[in-house]
């Protein structure tokens, strides 16, 4: 696989303070990596350096090779990038915009026209082109911006937060668009999100604390690193149950009449427990959760969800 | 090239499509020119109201051209400048188109009214006067667009500006001359005049469109048409240096700074990142 983002001993210095702190990692061509972090974290100096918007401390960032600090116009050219907040000229279009947008990448005017149809059909907003952008509602806008950043074809999709204070069903199909695009148009798609079931879709993710990466990797290897799955047990006799239990070394805290194990397996407890089942009145499994993850490894809730 | 004429063809969209603005903005100078003009009726002046005139118009011109700024300052705080400065574009580019955009916006609003007041009061009589009335404005214009820009990139607070650049314009129109002759203040305000870029402008303005270039300079210093400090008249020719170097200065200033700007720190504090990306 080849790397198309190389981030090597990256840091960012505000004065004495140390936003990033010798950060390194790499992301592979055409897949999904998503940035997490608590605020404050430097994913955001990170991705913001990564942009070409902030200038390094030191350290190597390049994109597609490109350095971003002495090929900005290379490394922009590669690069979409929707921010957060809207970017787009309210006064103007969205047609208006995607134009506007197209000269300022340089796209050949023969080619325009056809890039903004590909653009506006795969983010299904078609019919909508010669509407104002001020009378769009703002999962409409975040399609808008997902279509601009893609129409001069970048080869790494930055994306901030794109689902944040969206409905349900949007967030669902702004999914969908990315993926889509990944899977069709081998786009490496780098995102910063709130939403810790969006991160599970994802090839990799590097959760960041306090400037430093401290986990990187798949979300399942993740998973299986730091969350334990979970088991609540109801029973009639409480005195076999924890007889049985400790006989299998399974440890167990009680708490409101229930028992309640966690493993890194649950098979061999669903084992033991299935030999006596008499004991057992309820039983119920919770699968260990990203957020578990998250707050194993940072110590912290990700931030409340707007 | 293509970014500074597409950046024209949005400035000039979005002048044609604010039909509001428009009104508004074509109604304040024949308020002033009605006021003024029944104020300051005096034996100096043979035409109060195309004197009057050609000072509104070329204030227009002005508070038109400085709108740059706040045009600018709205795009920073819609992200629109982020976008920008995220793209392979030119920033020189930009601002040029933005400056052009801005001359061009200012110059039609001018000769808005400027047509309008050929039927209340202004008379050419030479067929020159026209073109260069048309000429001075666009240059009027371009001058002040670059002070505008330059306003622009100094902005920190997208709120507050509303309120400086009035603070800051109000007084600038009225101490140029363009309302109430020069002569006519106080000699502090007449002081404070002297260092007034519009003040010049608006002498040089009026001297073209009440085609007065070929009158010698006593009788300029007696209409009021050139700017005299102590006993020492500004000729038209200085006039126009003097414009002409404040306009070269702030190109060359708001050019410089526009593409130096960090236009995500507005509203937000540089050192906290995550204001940026949330």
């Amino acid at each position: 696989m080849n790397p198309i983002i190389q981030v090597k001993n990256f840091t960012k210095k505000y004065g004495d303070f140390v936003a990033v702190n010798n950060i390194s990692f790499d992301v592979e061509e055409g897949s999904v990596f998503a940035f997490l972090g608590p605020n404050g974290a430097g994913k955001s100096t990170t991705i913001n350096t990564l942009c070409t918007i902030f200038e390094k401390t030191s350290g190597t960032l390049l994109i597609d090779g490109k350095d971003v600090s002495r090929q900005k116009g290379e490394v922009r050219s590669a690069i979409g990038v929707v921010f957060q907040d809207s970017t787009l000229d309210a006064k103007m279009t969205i047609e208006e915009n995607l134009k506007m947008h197209c000269v300022f990448y340089n796209i050949p005017n023969r080619e325009v026209e056809e890039r903004i149809s590909f653009v506006l059909n795969l983010v299904d907003l078609t019919g909508e082109r010669k509407k104002m952008v001020s009378a769009l509602s703002g999962g409409m806008k975040r399609r808008v911006e997902i279509a601009r950043g893609l129409i001069h074809y970048p080869k790494v999709l930055f994306l901030d937060e794109p689902t944040t204070g969206l409905d349900p069903q949007t967030r669902a199909h702004i999914w969908e668009y990315i993926m889509k695009l990944q899977k069709e148009r081998n786009i490496t798609i780098f995102l910063t999100t709130h939403y810790m079931e969006e991160a599970e879709i994802c090839n990799k993710i590097a959760i960041m604390d306090g400037g430093e990466i401290v986990a990187h990797d798949t979300p399942y290897a993740l998973k299986k690193k730091y969350t334990k799955d979970k088991a609540y047990i109801n029973t009639k006799n409480e005195e076999a149950l924890e007889l049985l239990l400790s006989e299998h070394h399974l440890d167990y805290t009680k708490k409101d009449g229930y028992y309640k194990v966690e493993a890194e397996h649950l098979d061999r407890l669903l084992e033991v427990l299935s030999v006596h089942k008499e004991h057992i009145t309820n039983i119920e499994i919770k699968k260990g959760t990203f957020n578990d993850v998250f707050l194993e490894i940072t110590g912290k809730k990700i931030r409340e969800e707007a | 090239m293509n970014t500074v004429f597409a950046l024209w063809k949005r400035g000039l969209k979005a002048f044609v499509r604010n039909k509001t603005g428009l009104v508004f903005s074509l109604i304040f100078p024949f308020f002033f020119v009605y006021v003024f003009g029944a104020i300051f009726k005096n034996d100096f002046i043979e035409n109060p109201i195309a004197y009057m005139l050609s000072g509104v118009i070329i204030t227009t011109v002005f508070e038109s051209a400085l709108n740059l700024a706040s045009s600018t300052v709205d795009d920073m705080v819609s992200g629109f400048m982020k976008e920008v400065l995220v793209s392979p574009a030119k920033r020189v580019y930009v601002a040029l188109g933005q400056l052009l955009s801005a001359a061009t916006v200012s110059t039609l609003q001018g000769i808005l009214i400027l047509v309008i007041g050929l039927f209340i009061g202004i008379k050419f009589t030479d067929w020159k006067t026209p073109f260069l009335v048309l000429v001075s404005m666009i240059f009027i214009g371009i001058v002040f667009s670059g002070v505008g820009l330059f306003l622009a990139t100094k902005v920190r607070n997208g709120q507050t500006f509303q309120i400086v650049k009035t603070a800051v314009t109000m007084p600038l129109t009225f101490l140029s001359g363009a309302y109430i002759p020069i002569s006519m203040l106080p000699g502090t305000l007449k002081f404070v005049a002297y260092f007034n870029p519009m003040t010049y402008a608006t002498a040089f303005f009026r001297m073209i469109v009440l085609e007065k270039t070929g009158l010698p300079i006593s009788d300029l210093i007696k209409e009021g048409l050139v700017v005299e400090i102590n006993g020492f008249a500004i000729t038209p020719f200085m006039t126009f240096a003097i414009i002409l170097i404040i306009g070269l200065v702030f190109l060359l200033l708001s050019t410089i700074s526009f593409v130096k700007t960090d236009f995500s720190r507005l509203n937000r504090s540089a050192t906290d990142a995550n204001a940026l990306w949330g």
